[in-house]
């Protein structure tokens, strides 16, 4: 089927820097890959064009054996530094998801082989995402911390790094990690924090716009021939497409898909893609607080603004589907727009990959990728004003996954050595140009995967790949990008906004305003209870100011 | 513990228990009581750094406390014999729940009435009664508090239907195992299933196969139908495009939510109603109903007359029991609808977990958690009084 | 018989019409709630063969909608074809599957010893103790019941944290059986409260200690009743959730976590989590159908006093 879905694509009307611009992950280049399978694969070795041909086209998603021998193959630079044997008799334990049995699942994959050769045992506590969060917060809080390597969000650095749980990264693993082959933003400061590594990246995470191409061009029922690049222009397409018919369907059409339920937080990314290039301005380093004061801006005219976009669009009749108030993003992204209702989305690069790979997607041969939508006015919250230009600020939301080492290996040399070999295993390079190439929940975030030879090598059409990751790649470097504040409880904010702007949506609140300032002063709150002066601090070191 | 005069089981033989034999009691408890009391200190001491016996955790002192406990009951039979033996039936359990909660209530009530938010560098900060004042003025604890006395109301429709299925199968039908196995099903779908597969999946608004059934309902039939369907199918399309099927919503608004989850809810638990009321049915004697009918009684007047007041006892307890496990409801809340449009289908639980989970608001959350304990416990006592009252008279 | 002497009187006759109406009405009755119950049922069976245009588009009947397909059994190691492979979600699916089993049995069997026991003697005798009495006493095991186990959650972590309880089955037991203790002893209250006291009297008069009359003669009568109330706690504890994801992590997981965890940011796998569900209430399906008759007749006996 993918090799089907990848000569459609091919031969698709739109030009492919349009279709794919700042796109998603490489799962769905992999299952379109490997363009006329084994025979054209290049005939030199190397790791990386090994493990690129596991499992290779037409086999089917890639399961524990393909985890094991890509573990396998790219255990190189772990034999390198340690010998054989060397880990017996430690215990690890792992912490980490198993989202749709993947991620712990996929890393036990890959370090069966790493146990094999080092002789330590590995134990995994898997969490299912909504537990996640208070899981670890209570481990912290209490004193029960019983892992050693934690699979993490970028943004509970505040918690875990800003209370000194997480062990500093040792400089034999930036070696084997090649620490500066990461891209742009996951640099200094947001990849250190308050100076020191500790993060072994595995991810990279940004929002990108979907959108359906069958609403674009001529003849079609939003009568524009591009799709928009401003959020007005956005707005607008809603309005203009409410009550007539989708032309893939044939139900009722739809414009933007905003999630109006909340997602243990997660739901707050959403608004802030609105929101990002009203507040964010290019001059500003802050957008969700001040940084002397940690006042929230959530209620300056730029977020307003935001809220209000989405109340207007709830008072029309027919411009959101039925239910949307109970919609969250998962329903979002894949109960809606993969499934064909709606015709724009903000989302993570989960909606590329499955759009094309996964029988969920009916919109597969018409859908297409760009940058968040900009906008034709930004608020300057220094001035206090709006000024009439263009402003663009793409959201880097949730940062990206990484690997983390406890405080729980310090004075136990072999078992620290043992943990971070384990989890540089994970983060290596070559191994991590197969997480972004197959489904793995995970997405390009090093330059090397960005070596179009390689693709070229492996199979893949030279032009499309340049095209697909060029784009990509533009997105992660964009100077006015949105990275979030890794304060301790910046997941708390978000779940009392979510709250908040539930009641705000069902019309409890008599405007776009007073919600903000219901928020403004829930988030004051969490400020005082959490410690003013710490937050403050906190958050410089995060800016890295 | 005494026992009084007044046993239902009166004893028969008059126990003959030798000084020897109480001493020994008496000496076993003390005994044993004296270890525990020297080990926890000994573990305090270890903890504060007084001593250094390298003790990692205080299960000695939980294998000193189960020592003692079995020290007591044993003395128990020793002391007092036959009584004691009686004490014996209650005294492992009472133990058990006493030690298992005791400890934790106490700590618990220390979290309820101090500042702790898990994110906070400061950790847990006693500050009285602000986190009680906090409660007072929180428009979502009232909003879900007003909803769980909707959600209780609801209990009285279940109550009916549970009661109308018992009655249908206690009567003469074939197929009573199938009946009865089928019936029995929805308690055993985990409410994580429940609010997945039901809740997302077959109410799901385009294609789950409700909203499609409805959409059905409400579509004109075809010209070509015979006449004979077709002005029925007009007439009820009518009726369904009237409800608003013809695009239908199941959480758009707050009152459709609330009726939803209700729904859900009382799927899942009728049939835990309608098996106690169906076992107290099969235990009225036949007799009665014979000779109410040699007297001209009808159906329903048997029903009023026999079948209710008998019924009485096990209906109260099986609705005392339903409003327990209504007041804690909160999975399905929480997967589907997290608080509903605008909090309309919040319940205190799923608020609370809200607080305390995506928030760590951990001080705050527990001391929702004792209020609405003290709450549920005021009325759950007021409500047994009621019914040992309403019960008293009719015998 | 060929000379009828007593015939049926035409009132008598006459029944037949609305008798017949009756039966139709209570038959219809019964099965539209029979297919109420089943149809969420059939819809997750279902749901766990189907592709996954066909859980969008809500394809209803096998063979006639949809193919059934073995994609969600495969996902968890189920499916015929990789029953034979090594699959790591089918070994942690046994393993949680196997967890789950021993930790609801021991617990479930641990609560319908105390709580029988307690029951019992709430039932026969008049305690007091400080200023509780009997009802005092039952109302205090009521209230474990009502107690919100987020008031639990922190204390229990830090109480097992000390006791080096945490991840063992065995603080798991504990803490389930502290939840279901207050169901046991309020349904074999009931139930003892029926049996008539002559039968221990007797036995007592014989020379048994109340002991003996207890595990001699009551518990036989009362046995349906403690079936019941086994069956009762081992479906509260089987699917209990809260207290799982807190206090367990790699050697005494259970179940339910691994089913809500087929939700995530990736989307959602309608046919594995199906599946998953599907396969954690086969046993308690089991288990309802062969004990079934226990249930109704256990209940039977205490509920009319």
């Amino acid at each position: 089927m993918k090799v089907d879905l990848y000569n459609a694509i091919v031969s698709a009307q739109m030009s492919r820097r349009k279709m794919l611009k700042g796109s998603a992950s490489l799962g769905a280049v992999a299952a379109m890959g490997g363009l006329g399978g084994a025979a054209s694969a290049a005939a030199h070795g190397g790791v990386r064009a090994e493990i690129m041909k596991i499992p290779g086209v037409g086999m089917g998603s890639p399961g524990d054996p393909e985890w094991q021998k890509v573990g396998e193959l790219c255990m190189g630079p772990v034999k390198e530094r340690v010998a054989e044997g060397e880990f017996k008799g430690v215990e690890l334990t792992f912490m980490g998801l198993n989202n749709q049995n993947l991620h712990n699942f996929l890393f036990r994959g890959f370090l069966k082989p790493w146990e094999a050769y080092t002789g330590a045992k590995i134990n995994w506590i898997d969490l299912a995402q909504a537990d996640y969060n208070p899981r670890l917060q209570q481990s912290i809080a209490t004193k029960t911390v019983d892992f050693d390597i934690i699979e993490m969000g970028a943004p509970f650095e505040g918690d875990t790094a800003g209370q000194g749980l997480l062990n500093e990264m040792p400089g034999w693993v930036k070696d084997q990690i090649e620490y500066d082959d990461l891209v742009g933003y996951l640099q200094p400061p947001v990849g250190t924090w308050d100076g020191k590594a500790y993060r072994i990246n595995i991810d990279g995470d940004c929002h990108t716009f979907c959108y359906r191409k069958d609403y674009f061009g001529a003849g079609s029922i939003t009568g524009r021939m591009n799709p928009p690049n401003t959020w007005q222009e956005v707005n607008q397409i809603s309005k203009d497409v409410a009550g007539k018919t989708d032309p893939l369907t044939g139900l009722p059409a739809h414009g933007f898909l905003d999630p109006l339920k909340g997602w243990g937080g997660f739901g707050m990314y959403f608004l802030t893609d609105r929101a990002g290039p009203y507040v964010k301005h290019p001059d500003d380093p802050a957008f969700l607080f001040d940084i002397d004061t940690m006042k929230p801006r959530i209620n300056n005219p730029g977020w307003v603004q935001a809220i209000q976009d989405v109340m207007d669009l709830i008072k029309i009749e027919g411009a959101y589907p039925a239910d949307q108030i109970n919609a969250d993003p998962g329903t979002t992204g894949f109960q809606q727009f993969l499934a064909g209702t709606g015709s724009m989305l903000t989302w993570w690069g989960d909606i590329g990959s499955n759009a094309r790979t996964s029988d969920t997607s009916v919109i597969g041969d018409v859908v297409g990728f760009s940058a968040i939508p900009g906008s034709d006015r930004v608020y300057n919250h220094g001035k206090g004003a709006w000024e009439n230009n263009y402003n663009e600020a793409p959201n880097n939301a949730y940062l990206g996954w990484g690997v983390y080492v406890t405080n729980r290996v310090e004075g136990d040399a072999k078992k620290r050595k043992a943990a971070w070999s384990a989890a540089a295993h994970i983060g290596g390079k070559d191994i991590s140009l197969w997480t972004s190439a197959y489904p793995s929940g995970f997405q390009p975030y090093r330059n090397s995967h960005f070596n179009y030879d390689e693709w070229e090598a492996a199979g893949y059409d030279r032009a499309f790949v340049e095209d697909y990751l060029g784009s990509n790649l533009d997105t992660y470097n964009h100077p006015n990008s949105l990275n979030e504040p890794r304060i301790p409880g910046i997941f708390q904010y978000y779940s009392v906004a979510e709250d908040e702007l539930a009641k705000g949506y069902a019309g409890l609140y008599g405007s776009a305003q007073e919600t903000a300032d219901a928020i403004a002063v829930a988030w004051e709150k969490i400020t005082d209870q959490i410690g003013r002066e710490s937050q403050v601090k906190l958050y410089k070191a995060a800016l890295g100011l | 513990m005494s026992i009084e005069e007044g046993d239902k089981l009166h004893v028969v033989t008059a126990d003959d228990i030798s000084d020897n034999k109480k001493r020994l009691g008496k000496f076993l408890v003390w005994g044993s009581a004296l270890i525990l009391a020297l080990i926890l200190f000994i573990q305090t001491l270890d903890t504060n750094a007084y001593l250094s016996l390298g003790l990692e955790t205080w299960r000695p002192s939980l294998y000193a406390y189960g020592l003692w406990a079995f020290c007591l009951c044993a003395s128990q039979v020793l002391t007092r014999g036959e009584h004691g033996k009686r004490v014996l039936f209650v005294l492992p359990a009472a133990l058990f729940v006493i030690s298992m909660v005791v400890f934790p209530l106490l700590f618990g009530l220390v979290i309820a009435f101090s500042d702790w938010n898990l994110s906070s560098p400061d950790g847990r900060t006693f500050n009285g009664l602000d986190n009680v004042r906090q409660m007072w003025g929180d428009p979502f604890y009232w909003n879900a508090l007003k909803n769980m006395v909707w959600y209780t109301l609801v209990i009285i429709i279940e109550y009916v239907i549970a009661f109308g299925l018992a009655i249908l199968l206690n009567s003469h039908i074939r197929a009573r195992k199938f009946f009865r196995v089928a019936f029995l099903l929805p308690l055993m779908l985990s409410p994580v299933a429940v609010s997945w597969m039901i809740g997302k999946s077959m109410l799901e608004i385009r294609f789950g196969p409700i909203s499609r059934f409805l959409r059905w309902l409400a579509s004109e039939p075809s010209a070509d139908l015979p006449a004979i369907l077709f002005y029925p199918g007009m007439y009820i399309s009518e009726i369904a495009q009237w409800f608003g099927w013809a695009s239908p919503s199941f959480f758009g608004s707050a009152g459709i939510a609330r009726a939803m989850i209700m729904a859900m809810d009382a799927w899942t638990f009728i049939p835990f109603m309608m098996i106690m009321i169906l076992a107290g049915l099969q235990a009225i004697p036949r007799e009665l109903y014979e000779a109410s009918e040699v007297d001209g009684a009808s159906r329903w007047r048997q029903f009023l007359e026999i079948t209710f007041p008998l019924m009485l006892p096990v209906s109260i307890t099986a609705v005392l029991i339903r409003i327990i496990f209504k007041l804690k409801l909160a999975d399905i809340i929480i997967n589907i609808t997290s608080g509903g449009p605008g909090g309309a289908t919040d319940s205190v639980t799923s608020f609370i977990f809200r607080e305390y989970r995506d928030r760590s608001n951990v001080g705050y959350g527990t001391l929702l958690a004792i209020v609405y304990l003290v709450i549920i416990v005021i009325a759950m006592t007021i409500l047994i009084k009621l019914a040992d009252k309403w019960m008293k008279p009719r015998y | 018989m060929s000379n009828q002497i007593f015939r049926d009187s035409e009132s008598d006759r006459q029944f037949s019409a609305s008798w017949f109406t009756g039966r139709v009405f209570i038959y219809s009755i019964l099965l539209l709630w029979a297919f109420i119950c089943l149809f969420p049922i059939y819809w997750t069976i279902t749901t766990s063969f189907k592709m996954a245009p066909d859980v969008m588009k809500g394809n209803i009947t096998p063979w006639v909608d949809f193919t059934p397909k073995w994609l969600g059994w495969r996902s968890l190691g189920l499916s015929p074809e990789t029953i034979g492979i090594e699959s790591t979600v089918r070994e942690e699916f046994l393993k949680r599957f196997w967890n789950s089993t021993i930790v609801s049995v021991c617990s479930s069997i641990l609560a319908v010893g105390l709580g029988s026991c307690a029951a019992y003697g709430l039932s026969r005798f008049n305690y007091r103790f400080g200023f509780m009495r009997n009802s005092d006493i039952s109302f205090f095991f009521l209230s474990q019941l009502i107690l919100p186990p987020v008031v639990l959650a922190l204390p229990f972590l830090v109480l097992y944290k000390s006791l080096n309880l945490l991840d063992t089955r065995i603080g798991l037991i504990l803490l389930y059986t502290l939840t279901v203790l207050p169901i046991v002893i309020w349904i074999m209250r009931d139930q003892f409260s029926s049996i008539p006291t002559e039968l221990e009297e007797a036995a007592l008069v014989d020379g048994l200690s109340i002991w003996g009359a207890f595990t001699t003669i009551i518990m036989p009568i009362a046995l349906p009743g403690m079936v019941a109330a086994f069956i009762l706690s081992l479906v509260l504890t089987w699917n209990e959730y809260f207290f799982a994801a807190l206090l367990t992590s790699s050697h005494a997981k259970t179940l339910p976590v691994m089913v809500a965890s087929q939700t995530g940011s990736q989307g959602i796998s309608w046919w594995s989590m199906a599946a998953l569900s599907f396969a954690a209430i086969l046993p308690l399906i089991v288990i309802a159908i062969i004990l079934e008759r226990y249930i109704i007749k256990g209940m039977a006996a205490g509920a009319v006093k």
